[in-house]
């Protein structure tokens, strides 16, 4: 027992704090006396200030020196700060990191786990080979450690070692203590062990064989589930959805030991529950009144109360779902009634959902969709309108009956007369229920004695979508429209200005409409057509009329071609095509679920160059770092662009074929009207120097099928 | 697997971050605040996932701060992000109470210590906010070299790895006690003429649990009526939903008749009822509550949120409104309203509060009442009528009268928002749920136990009446 004066003394000097001084010298000397100050107290404030500098962006590496005197010391939070401090400067210094190596090893062999753990997890996140040398022997020591705590953080550490320097972590052979990892005892290291595995997979898939021992561990796994923290249930149910079961039976043995986890509290592992499921009953084929099923809908549904970020990801997965299982949830249309306070985006995707979920075939369900979209129409927000304008004609097609589509109309009518705002969705929507009910002239005359009253359409429409489609009413009904060729002649003024879409309606409707309107027109038309516009596919196409035009009898020829009857259509809802809906049902609950966009299968691996600073001079390490950055940079630039525009090719293609014909499965039906304008083209003999480009390129035939108008 | 987090002011600018992985450039949060002004000049649709140059932000919003995680990999489990950002707020506001730009400045180092316990390369970790709190405290420790002073030093608690990881051993208490509240929230939503459009019960059963060593819980409801029709196979089930709507829809009589909870209750358990589904705390052992439909656990020490589950059965107003609003324009706009407490004499609602939209150019107010008091909410463009307790089966009216400006703009006044009323009503359930029982079990100390229970029907998030546009 030291005398009470002494410990007085200590006391004080331990607390002792210099109060910060206005020095002439700049903030960073002043860190620095504090960093180096006698009075510990002071020292931590001033470690804590200089952490405090990193945080909001301010370069103080120049104190890594200073700072890292302080590493070895008993405080828990100080030392975890200097830590916090190394990790974020080290490549900078890679030669004073060396100094801090020996603490390092020295804390993981510290008797309290917490700095066991600490100090084998900052070192595997230097991205220094001194340091990297020095790690093999608390990694190995780590990874067998008593405390289950420990070893959870050596796991992981396997796999940031392999991020930085995959040939060190060969080399050490800690691959094979992972491996071995799996048949802990302790189910939250194996859980960190199987993600620790996931992401070196991701990396180098031929450095261990992921799949194989995801089989091989299976009952390991489903033993685990039961027993651990809610994160480690999500990383070890993600790891069972990528088991394929031998048979039925397994199957259905996995599915009953998963289904408990649907009532689990937190979405993301309800989630990941539903992903197990869906994917397991591709082998044992339920039935619908299977309880399986209703207990996924009510899983899925108790979604519906969580935060919004999450209620959208379950929105979009729904959506996926429903389109492999429609049948689910088709008794719960009411959760997905949009809530007044839901932030817009979750609104917007109830609508998409909304409308796949009702069931075509029970007119009170669609009765009651009908009354509630109506009431969305009346709301504020624009972008919700007009989704809600969308899904009243989604829904008036999917019921089918024309006395539906009547009422649907009369909305969208009525909707037209109370504002000026929404007249390009409604056109849109009009134009979709005209093509469903080709037949009904009632319907006909009262929307086109609608869209007659506006005046200018061409200005008044904005989108490329609704003016196609106006131009195309005037085609189809010319005459329920007044003053036709005033009309017409506004369009061909502002021919120039207008979207290929309406470029093409524009150029077929006159065609169409020739023998009605003064020659001048067509005239006027064609020349723009062929001279004006920088699409090749419509300059084509006005070839193609201008020659059938001028060769005797081509005037019955264009009528014929003008006038063959469109297919009604029956769907207007887009759906996946069934290879991109496999791997979208794979890929549940991940971002590309939000995407919708499946990640390419022989997608860029993870490459990463070699990033390990090896200890050189300052300078050149300067400059080491910032050609890292700009490297990142680049790699980074270059996969994104790649696969975002690979897909936003494939998709605005879909999207085009979607608008013009408003189908809503385009694959099948784009080969089949192709083929049959193919043959048509055939029949009329004028398959002369043109055909070879409108037959090659899918976006030509696209373009030709217009005729069909 | 998330590369790093980001917490940023309201304007998108980065207040602190913690980095898990190297494939990001330091400078890719900067890009967020861009990406997002850009995307809001755009349009009002602001998804919670934005995606820049190969990096996905996912982000929610809590007071003044987006709370961001980047991540680079498309096959990153996006559920899992949100519900560990949402998990992060929560444990960060047990710390600092409240979450917001002033306390992340001033908490940086409990902050950070609290990301690298969290989640490790990426990989969510541990989240129990009474485990975390055993060894990250607001103090800071000396470790002591010698084995001494051992009880000083901050380790991490050896339940973090075992299966029951939310509770530490040697709890004790003096008096062990147990309290139970089933709070059951209602959202509704009504036409202006009394037709239910929508309406749903969520039922949260909550527990204080004040008890010492590991006891092992049991908990009895009165589960003839509630769990066992949810456990039973679907066939008869799966028409009842579509009755439900067909009565919904009958059942358009303006003034809706009252329901008292306890017939309501009872009538339940012989009519289609279904408990839509159950969540429990991580606590529940669930495989059990599977199989032998039993609810088991081990209690965390403190409160937490037992379970929650969700009835959507058609049920009456409890707290109805008549609402009549004639505007005049140019002049101004007349309101009227009739409230309704349909609920059991014997029970009362309190803090009942009514809150009706009135246009935006509204202004000197005037009120005519008999009961509560009302004031002019000119911030929500609304008027607010509280009335602190409404006895069953009373009715009272009130009238309002708001001027409007001369100037016309064409345009008549609209009121799109609904009408939102709040209410509770203690010693009542809508569901008639009761609990039968609790029986806990501390096999060591056997010792005697109080538990007590509450009841508790409230208003949701989202109980409206729809004005006529």
């Amino acid at each position: 027992m030291p005398p009470l004066d002494k410990k007085i003394k200590k006391f004080l000097k331990d607390s002792v704090r210099i109060a910060p001084k206005i020095s002439s010298k700049g903030e960073l000397t002043e860190l620095r006396t504090g960093l180096v100050s006698p009075y510990p107290q002071t020292r931590k404030d001033a470690i804590k200030k200089t952490i405090q500098q990193m945080t909001v962006g301010k370069d103080v590496s120049s104190l890594f020196p200073d700072v890292l005197k302080n590493i070895a010391t008993n405080d828990v939070e100080q030392k975890k700060l200097v830590y916090l401090y190394v990790m974020n400067y080290a490549e900078t210094h890679p030669e004073l990191c060396i100094l801090a190596v020996n603490t390092f090893v020295t804390d993981s062999e510290d008797p309290n786990p917490l700095i066991r753990c600490m100090a084998v997890r900052t070192m595997s996140m230097i991205r220094v080979d001194k340091i990297l040398d020095y790690l093999e022997t608390p990694l190995r020591r780590t990874l067998q450690d008593d405390n289950p705590y420990v070893r959870k953080t050596a796991v992981i550490c396997v796999a940031k070692v392999f991020q930085l320097d995959k040939q060190l972590c060969l080399n050490l052979g800690v691959l094979t203590d992972l491996v071995s990892a799996l048949e802990d005892p302790n189910p939250v290291v194996v859980a960190n062990t199987i993600a620790s595995l996931t992401e070196i997979y991701a990396m180098d898939s031929t450095v261990i064989n992921l799949n194989d021992l995801i089989q091989s561990h299976v009952s390991k796994f489903l033993l685990a589930l039961n027993e651990c923290t809610e994160w480690a249930r999500i990383t070890i149910l993600t790891v069972l959805s990528k088991y394929s079961a031998k048979d039925s039976i397994e199957a259905q043995d996995i599915i009953d030991r998963v289904t408990a986890h649907l009532q689990h509290v937190n979405p993301a592992v309800v989630l990941a529950t539903v992903k197990v499921i869906i994917i397991n009953l591709d082998l044992t084929k339920p039935q619908i009144n299977d309880p399986v099923m209703k207990k996924l809908s009510s899983a899925m549904i108790s979604i519906m109360s969580t935060p919004p970020e999450i209620q959208f990801i379950a929105l979009k997965n729904i959506r996926i779902i429903l389109e492999k299982y429609p049948e689910l949830l088709t008794k719960e249309t009411r959760i997905f009634f949009v809530k007044f306070n839901d932030p817009l985006y979750v609104k917007l995707e109830k609508i998409e959902i909304l409308v796949r979920l009702v069931d075509a075939s029970n007119i009170k369900q669609c009765t009651i969709l009908l009354n509630e979209l109506k009431e969305y129409t009346r709301e504020f927000e624009p972008e919700f309108v007009s989704k809600a304008i969308q899904a009243l004609s989604q829904l008036a097609i999917k019921y089918s009956k024309e006395s539906f589509c009547n009422k649907v109309l009369d909305i969208l009518l009525e909707l037209l007369e109370r504002q000026d705002t929404f007249k390009d969705d409604c056109c849109i929507a009009i134009s979709n229920l005209l093509r469903h009910c080709p037949t009904s002239t009632q319907m006909v005359t009262q929307a086109c004695g609608l869209l007659n009253t506006w005046v200018e359409p061409e200005l008044i429409l904005n989108r490329d979508e609704a003016k196609c489609n106006y131009v195309w009413l005037l085609g189809q009904y010319p005459d329920k429209f007044s003053s036709l060729e005033e009309r017409i002649l506004g369009f061909v003024e502002n021919f120039r200005q207008e979207d290929p879409l309406t470029q093409t309606a524009v150029l077929a409707t006159i065609v169409r409409l020739h023998t009605r309107l003064p020659g001048t027109i067509l005239q006027t038309i064609l020349e723009l057509a062929t001279k004006e516009t920088i699409v090749i596919d419509i300059r084509d196409m006005a070839m193609m009329y201008w020659r059938c035009l001028s060769i005797p009898g081509g005037d019955e020829l264009v009528q014929q071609l003008c006038n063959t009857a469109p297919p009604a259509i029956d769907n207007i809802l887009d759906t996946f095509p069934p290879e991109i809906l496999k791997k979208l049902i794979q890929e549940l609950a991940t971002i590309s679920s939000i995407t919708f966009r499946p990640q390419a299968t022989n997608a860029k691996k993870y490459v990463r160059p070699e990033t390990v600073v090896k200890g050189k001079k300052l300078d050149e390490l300067k400059n080491i770092a910032k050609n890292e950055i700009v490297k990142n940079d680049e790699v980074l630039l270059d996969f994104g662009d790649d696969a975002t525009e690979e897909n936003n090719k494939n998709t605005t293609t879909l999207d085009d074929l979607d608008d013009l014909f408003n189908f809503g499965t385009v694959l099948p039906k784009e080969s089949n009207s192709g083929t049959n304008l193919e043959s048509d083209f055939n029949k009329l003999g004028i398959n002369g120097g043109r055909q070879d480009t409108n037959t090659t390129s899918t976006s030509t035939t696209t373009q030709d099928l217009m005729d069909l108008f | 697997m998330v590369s790093s987090i980001s917490f940023c002011d309201s304007k998108g600018k980065q207040l602190l971050s913690r980095k898990y992985r190297d494939d990001i450039p330091l400078t890719a949060i900067d890009n967020f605040a861009t990406l997002l002004m850009k995307l809001e000049e755009e349009s009002s649709v602001v998804p919670p996932c934005l995606t820049h140059n190969g990096i996905h932000y996912l982000f929610i919003q809590h007071n003044d701060l987006y709370i961001v995680a980047l991540t680079t990999s498309l096959s990153t489990n996006a559920s899992q992000v949100f519900t560990f950002l949402h998990k992060l707020v929560e444990v960060m506001s047990e710390y600092l109470k409240d979450v917001e730009e002033e306390s992340i400045r001033d908490n940086f180092v409990i902050i950070y210590e609290l990301l690298d316990e969290m989640m490790d390369y990426g990989i969510p970790q541990i989240t129990e906010t009474k485990m975390l709190k055993q060894y990250i405290t607001q103090k800071s420790f000396k470790l002591v070299k010698a084995a001494k002073k051992k009880r000083n030093a901050a380790r991490p608690p050896q339940a973090l790895t075992n299966s029951v990881s939310w509770r530490p051993e040697g709890i004790k208490y003096k008096k062990n006690e147990a309290f139970l509240d089933i709070v059951e929230s209602i959202n509704m939503l009504m036409t202006q003429q009394g037709q239910v459009l929508r309406s749903e019960i969520i039922g949260e059963v909550k527990v204080r649990s004040r008890l010492s060593g590991m006891p092992d819980l049991k908990l009895g409801i009165n589960d003839k009526g509630i769990f066992s029709k949810y456990l039973e196979s679907t066939s008869s089930n799966s028409n009842s939903n579509d009755d439900n709507s067909n009565e919904v829809n009958s059942s358009k009589s303006s003034t809706p008749q009252p329901s008292t909870g306890q017939d309501e209750g009872s009538s339940r358990k012989t009519s289609n009822v279904e408990l839509e589904d159950l969540k429990f705390h991580q606590c529940v052992r669930l495989s059990k509550f599977e199989n032998e439909k039993i609810i088991t656990f081990i209690p965390p020490d403190g409160n937490f949120e037992l379970m929650s589950y969700r009835l959507t059965t058609p049920i009456k107003p409890l707290i109805w409104c008549d609402v009549n609003i004639h505007v005049h324009s140019k002049s101004r706009v007349e309101i009227h309203c009739r409230a309704k407490a349909q609920i059991k004499k014997k029970s009362i609602a309190n803090n009942v509060e009514i809150l009706i939209p009135v246009p935006d150019d509204a202004d000197t107010p005037s009120f005519r009442y008999s009961h509560g008091s009302i004031k002019w909410v000119p911030e929500k463009n609304a008027i607010l009528w509280k009335i602190r307790s409404f006895a069953g089966g009373k009715e009272y009216s009130m009238a309002a009268q708001l001027g409007l400006p001369s100037i016309d703009d064409n345009e008549k006044p609209k009121l799109k928002r609904p009408v939102q009323i709040k209410f509770q009503i203690p010693y009542f359930t809508t569901s008639g749920i009761q609990v039968r029982y609790l029986k806990v079990n501390e096999p060591k100390l056997q010792y005697k136990s109080y538990p007590w229970v509450r009841y508790i029907t409230q208003s949701g998030d989202d109980y409206t009446i729809r004005l006529n546009g």
